[in-house]
């Protein structure tokens, strides 16, 4: 599905990661798992560093902790908001939203939109897309989009198919009203009869948590699982990006009527280097313009790794130039999509590091 | 399609001399979820027919692999 944006702009984006490092090679250790296949894991996926949250933290905190951050570097102002959206598969409650619970602890003003997105690895095109599509309204001049997760805290530690990997994050990206004559073209697809590729089954009410989901289940492999933690199908979501992911680029390039010289980057979901690698062999791309350095730094944030490879690879650069970037997202849902845009001129391109013992204002 | 090209692909990924159509996959210690990976990569890449996770799990022998993407390159030849 095509959709077109006139006239808006990223202006900002903000990288909130944990303090707290964990390497993949040492946490393999806890596994039965010969040392020369976890080396060779590392080289191969690039399963590295990661960083996860303390006990107990939730979205909303790493999301307050960095919009603080932006009010006292006078990068936004609070009063500015005019619409809060938040994409993130790991709310801190079933209700209420938790866009409403930072609107509150910030006591940003009552004259705005909150609202929660449930999207994973796509949800940062999905939510620019919502944001975009908000940006419409007159009344509406500042839209703050909060990609976080707290997936860390939903895998299961004895599940080396998922626990190493996994990373939490949370990204602020500001948007706004352009006023160069500037053109986006985004395209979006789902799949929900493949949505228990990627699913916590338990916890909501179809399944709720019990005793008994709480227990853990030898899944195969030595490893072990609950049923309320995620379970992702890796082979199953390989074949899928290898399979979907080519053609919707392809469709919405030649939708745009331009070919993959004209543009700098694909910036895509960072699930880990070898699917990122396969994909860009597939396109015949280098893998210089399709970067897939982030899971080796952060682990993979679900949607946030697309802002975290921006402003890690492209963080001062992006504050005076502007590149012409294809962006990629694709997962739980399924969803997948892109977008292509221009992308440059920030007022900042930053990652800080959430501290534990941050004392709120 | 050439098995013995294709037992040199596979034998490159599990990173060994030479494997052959009678082996039995499960009894490489190197053939994990990674391996598995590697391979749907590689027949995607050389045969460009795509198979699926599950499908590579069915498989016992080397030789039955071989015959599953010679199978898919007979369908995708029928599409033609």
């Amino acid at each position: 599905m095509n959709f077109t944006f006139h006239r808006k702009r990223i202006s900002g984006i903000f990288v909130v990661v944990p303090e707290n490092e964990r390497s993949f090679v040492e946490e393999m250790k806890n596994f039965n798992f010969p040392l020369a296949r976890s080396l060779k894991l590392k080289e191969v996926m690039g399963f590295d560093k990661r960083r996860i949250v303390p006990p107990g933290a939730c979205v909303s905190d790493l999301a307050v902790f960095g919009l603080q951050r932006l009010f006292e570097q006078g990068w936004l102002k609070q009063g500015d908001i005019d619409a809060l959206l938040l994409v993130t598969q790991t709310p801190d409650h079933f209700m209420p939203a938790t866009s409403s619970l930072i609107q509150g602890r910030l006591g940003l003003k009552q004259d705005m939109l909150c609202l929660d997105i449930n999207q994973a690895c796509a949800g940062f095109v999905i939510g620019l897309m919502q944001a975009f599509m908000l940006l419409e309204q007159e009344s509406v001049r500042k839209v703050v989009l909060i990609n976080a997760d707290v997936l860390s805290r939903k895998a299961s530690p004895k599940d080396r198919n998922i626990y190493p990997l996994i990373g939490d994050a949370a990204s602020i990206t500001i948007l706004e009203r352009d006023t160069q004559d500037s053109v986006i073209y985004s395209n979006l697809k789902a799949d929900g009869s493949r949505a228990e590729a990627l699913m916590i089954p338990a916890g909501g009410l179809r399944l709720p948590s019990t005793p008994e989901t709480a227990v853990l289940e030898d899944v195969g492999d030595n490893n072990l699982r609950a049923k309320d933690h995620v379970f992702m199908d890796g082979s199953a979501i390989f074949n899928f990006v290898q399979t979907e992911v080519p053609p919707l680029i392809e469709s919405l390039l030649a939708w745009a009527g331009i070919s993959t010289d004209s543009v700098d980057y694909f910036l895509c979901h960072q699930p880990n280097r070898f699917m990122l690698q396969k994909l860009a062999d597939k396109m015949k791309l280098s893998y210089a313009k399709m970067p897939n350095n982030i899971v080796e730094h952060f682990g993979n944030s679900g949607s946030v790794t697309i802002p975290t490879l921006i402003a890690f690879n492209l963080g001062e650069r992006l504050l005076k130039e502007t590149l012409h970037v294809c962006l990629v997202g694709f997962g739980g849902g399924l969803a997948w999509g892109a977008m292509l845009l221009d992308l440059g001129k920030l007022d900042f391109n930053a990652i800080v590091e959430y501290k534990e013992n941050h004392e709120y204002a | 399609m050439n098995t013995l090209e294709f037992c040199q692909r596979l034998a490159d990924i599990l990173d060994i001399v030479e494997v052959k159509p009678e082996n039995v996959l499960g009894e490489f210690e190197q053939w994990d979820s990674l391996a598995v990976l590697s391979v749907l990569a590689m027949v995607d890449s050389k045969y460009r027919v795509t198979i699926r996770a599950n499908e590579i799990r069915s498989v016992v022998t080397v030789g039955d692999l071989a015959k599953l993407v010679e199978a898919k390159l007979g369908e995708a030849k029928q599409k033609q």
